[in-house]
């Protein structure tokens, strides 16, 4: 939906509020995604949607409500909602005004070719990663998915536009492709993916052979008994392990309730000097929103710096408890769950993961990690399993498939037992490098 | 919007589509927070448009509008068919429908009291008391409490001639105590983590004591701070029924999804150890496990009139006295166990996302004596209640829980509190070691809110019956050794 189009629309929503205090946000956009699987389409969906979300602010009472019928009838219903809702509830003794108007840096993010790309076309990718697939005798499975908008990947919708009755108006509208593809072979396995605001970059063959190379190299594989290893993670495991702990240690109400590993250590060194995380939506292989659900301008913000603990990330309710400026990253007020990062940087070398298998004596090569769960909050450690290829390194080299394990592992303690980094990449909506790493615990075998 | 369906089928086999289905949905939800004394989240939601799925060459194509003009609603349908079109341009085998006879119904779930004409002031009401208790003690750092409603009104029509308008109702509520310490979070919750949930109206919300349970639950939270570590090595394992009902959903009822056994979830959830050969042969558990998918079953999250492939709701064994048997299936795969008919596991999380196998109700049936009877049958065990976190693998083989509490049985008697109680093993060998099943008067029909699957990822619900049971030499304490 164009600027001026969601602004009418919000405008026009605030008229009919007559008067009140009140914040409207739109959302939506379009999600399209093709699924293959056993070297054929199998799934291939398309929605378009919207909705709209109105807060009523009656000096320290809130409520909110949402719908999708953007007509003015429907509007003025979820305003007569949201009034209600705010009417019957107590007081917030902490609740802000709503904030008046901001300015925004303008983020590059909408590629017109990708928010066009059709059904077919994302075939024609789709048949070369199969084709490449087939030729080497393995089942090829993946998506190629291309949205425009604030579709998150569960349906959720994000703020496209925020506006509110004191003047305020923030926009944003981005595109993503992905593609994202497996190759097997039984039970072993190999994996690539991309990920990007334009689908420009996406080569469905050149991905697919990634991922029959290493399905291949993973056949047969070994097993290896549990216990600590030095490993070499690609960027798309270091970023579900960076996502984990960001959900539940960088926002700052995490860290003033106590319940963040960050919690009375900002200031204190917390990782290895090599370690610096950001949050930042303009780096450029991010893109994102440039203002968070409250519509502030989200600030790039240092977590950790060359292993200090530098700072949380801040919504106007925690920032105003220290008596300092949002950094721009609340979620829909009033919400119980605190501001989040939603941009993470892990700042990284150069050359690639095999640069950093080149430094391993003895080792494991970790493709990607999957289904990931916290133990312990207050030590950030996880345990989750190694998927799509996991390698032995043997004297720089990578020499056979390895049994997938299962680790659990601290975070905290892995980034303070960094060797080396190798250039970012973006995956999994988090921009970092690979890692070597010593000490990583494998704690259990599997039956693959 | 029954009148769009059927537009939205029409146009869709005038466009070229050998096969097509619709769902018109409006859906309403009510979500309530408190928060430590204060109003955390008050949300009334609502939304409604059309989700058209259509086989063209004998591929499938979806798309999902909001645009509920005729002009929107015949811009979708005709988007679903050129979508499957381009399915259907890669070399594919033609997607076959197991048969299904035509039915035209309307269906309802159970609902006495309209939760959403009970008013705010009354549920702000019981949050609150339920958070005043809380926070009378002292250590607790959270006290957050919820209540939960959703209504789906869904319209179902085919090409083949069926008519289906179901409605269903679901309510749920719960709370959590979190205390905290410099070097330590712990947390207890009731009735289950993530709440209770059922396909009821308010009446669940006022036949739960919350109340009650308030102040014990929250003195737990904090009795948890200096309890001890539970230790690491084999133990006898006792686990409650919501916890229990967590290991059933990952390890019983994904496994047993046929999308996911045949590959088509390879590249995201991952696939299946229960592959074909081993239907009627794999012994899955003890002799005292059977496991039943029931889309019948009264109030629970999974139950419905016909699934959204039009399938009407069924009832088997998945498990039968240990014996793997079958699997959760839909039209589209029946054929692939040699099935002539689908058993109905076919679902969706709304309008906008295409149906896709998703497990009914998955229960463990139960067994005999009570808790406390198999608490004094244990020598030296451990206890563990209330899920804390889950983790498997893409095979569903190796699993680790973490549960919020434990206790250690010694000579059937609880001894003492454990805190980060964890456990962690493999399918198979974990259900074969069953030795112990409570029994009726301990099974409870828990509910499961949160199940992800699918890209786009869908949530699905579902209800997981169980009794507590005893399995033999876990390994416990895992992630807690160093």
């Amino acid at each position: 939906m164009l600027r001026e189009e969601a602004k009418a629309k919000l405008d026009q929503a605030i008229s009919l509020a007559r008067g009140a205090e009140v914040e409207v946000m739109l959302g939506g956009g379009s999600d399209a995604l093709t699924r293959f699987a056993n070297n054929e389409i199998t799934q291939n969906v398309e929605e378009r949607r919207y909705l709209l979300s109105v807060r009523i602010v009656e000096g320290k009472r809130t409520g909110r409500a949402t719908g999708n019928d953007l007509s003015p009838k429907g509007m003025a219903q979820l305003i007569e909602r949201a009034k209600e809702a705010t009417r019957h509830q107590p007081e917030i003794p902490e609740l802000l005004p709503l904030p008046g108007p901001q300015t925004y840096r303008t983020v590059d993010a909408l590629d017109p070719e990708t928010e066009r790309l059709s059904a077919d076309a994302r075939a024609r990718e789709v048949g070369k990663a199969v084709t490449r697939c087939r030729e080497a005798g393995l089942e090829g499975a993946g998506i190629y998915e291309v949205r425009a908008g604030t579709i998150g990947d569960y349906g959720e919708i994000g703020p496209l536009a925020i506006a509110n009755s004191r003047g305020l108006f923030a926009y944003h509208e981005g595109t993503s492709a992905e593609f994202l593809v497996s190759a097997l072979d039984g039970t072993a396995s190999g994996w690539a993916g991309y990920e990007s605001h334009s689908a420009r970059g996406v080569d469905g063959g050149a991905l697919s052979s990634r991922a029959v190379e290493k399905a291949l190299r993973s056949r047969d594989p070994k097993p290896w008994d549990p216990g600590r290893y030095t490993v070499v993670l690609e960027p798309a495991a270091v970023a579900d392990l960076l996502q984990d702990m960001s959900w539940i240690s960088f926002g700052a109400l995490l860290v003033q309730e106590g319940r963040s590993f960050l919690s009375g250590k900002i200031g204190r060194k917390v990782m290895g000097e090599n370690i610096t995380i950001r949050d930042d939506p303009f780096h450029p292989l991010h893109r994102g929103s440039p203002f968070d659900a409250e519509g502030m301008p989200t600030l790039p913000t240092t977590i950790i710096e060359r292993g200090v603990a530098k700072s949380a990330v801040y919504d106007r309710q925690t920032a105003a408890k220290e008596g300092r400026e949002s950094t721009g990253h609340g979620l829909p007020v009033p919400n119980t769950y605190g501001p989040i990062a939603r941009h993470l940087v892990l700042e990284g070398g150069s050359g690639g993961v095999e640069d950093l298998v080149r430094r391993v004596d003895r080792g494991l090569l970790v493709t990607r990690v999957w289904y990931t769960n916290v133990v312990d909050p207050k030590t950030v450690t996880l345990t989750g399993m190694t998927r799509d290829g996991l390698f032995a390194i043997e004297k720089g080299k990578v020499t056979h498939g390895v049994r997938n394990f299962r680790f659990n592992q601290s975070v905290v303690q892995m980034l303070n037992e960094v060797e080396a980094t190798s250039a970012q990449e973006s995956s999994g909506g988090v921009v970092c490098p690979g890692l070597l790493v010593h000490g990583f615990q494998m704690s259990s075998a599997t039956e693959f | 919007m029954k009148d769009l369906a059927r537009l939205a089928i029409d146009t869709a086999h005038a466009r070229g589509a050998s096969y097509a289905d619709a769902r018109a949905i409006e859906s309403t939800r009510e979500d309530i927070q408190v928060k430590n004394g204060e109003v955390g989240g008050l949300d009334l939601s609502s939304s409604a448009g059309i989700g058209v799925r259509v086989l063209v060459q004998g591929a499938w194509g979806f798309s999902a509008t909001d645009d509920l003009t005729k002009e929107g609603v015949e811009r979708c349908a005709a988007s679903a068919v050129s979508i499957g079109r381009a399915s259907a341009s890669l070399e594919h085998d033609d997607v076959r429908l197991a048969p299904e006879p035509a039915h035209r119904a309307v269906w309802a779930s159970q609902c006495a009291i309209d939760p959403f004409q009970v008013s705010l002031e009354t549920k702000l009401g019981l949050l609150f008391r339920i958070d005043s208790e809380m926070r009378a003690v002292r250590g607790v750092k959270n006290a957050e409490s919820f209540l939960s409603f959703q209504r789906k009104h869904q319209y179902y029509l085919s090409t083949e001639g069926s008519d289906i308008e179901q409605t269903l109702t679901r309510s749920g509520g719960g709370f959590s105590a979190t205390a905290v310490s410099a070097d330590d979070v712990q947390r207890r919750s009731f009735p289950q983590a993530e709440g209770f949930h059922q396909a009821l109206g308010y009446e669940l919300i006022e036949g739960t004591p919350y109340v009650e349970h308030a102040r014990r639950v929250a003195e737990e939270a904090v009795a948890l701070l200096t309890a001890e570590q539970c230790p690491a090595g084999e133990r006898d394992l006792i686990l409650e029924g919501s916890q229990l009902a967590l290991q059933i959903h990952e390890s019983v009822g994904h496994p047993t999804e046929l999308d996911r056994v045949l590959g088509m979830e390879a590249n995201y959830a991952g696939t299946s150890f229960l592959t074909l050969e081993k239907q009627g042969k794999l012994q899955f558990g003890s002799k005292l496990v059977n496991l039943v998918a029931d889309a019948t079953l009264p109030h629970a999250l999974g139950t419905f009139a016909y699934d959204d492939d039009g399938v009407e709701a069924q009832r088997w064994h998945i498990v039968q006295d240990g014996l793997f048997l079958g699997y959760l299936t839909s039209r589209e795969l029946a054929h692939r166990v040699g099935e002539s008919r689908s058993k109905g596991c076919v679902r969706s999380d709304g309008w906008f996302h295409i149906p896709m196998i998703r497990m009914v109700n998955l229960s463990l049936m139960a067994g005999s004596g009570s808790l406390e009877d198999l608490l004094s049958d244990t020598d030296h065990g451990i206890y563990m209640e209330t899920n804390r976190s889950w983790s498997i693998d893409q095979l569903r083989y190796n699993f680790q829980f973490k549960t919020e509490i434990a206790w250690e049985i010694r000579k059937g008697k609880r001894v003492r509190m454990l805190k980060n109680p964890t456990y962690q093993g493999i399918t198979t060998g974990f259900w074969n070691s069953c030795d112990s099943i409570c029994g009726p008067e301990e099974w409870k029909p828990w509910g499961v809110v949160n199940c992800g699957k699918g890209q786009p990822g869908q949530v699905g619900e579902i209800t997981h019956g169980a009794a507590p049971a005893r399995f033999r030499k876990v390994r416990v304490g895992v992630g807690y050794e160093d």
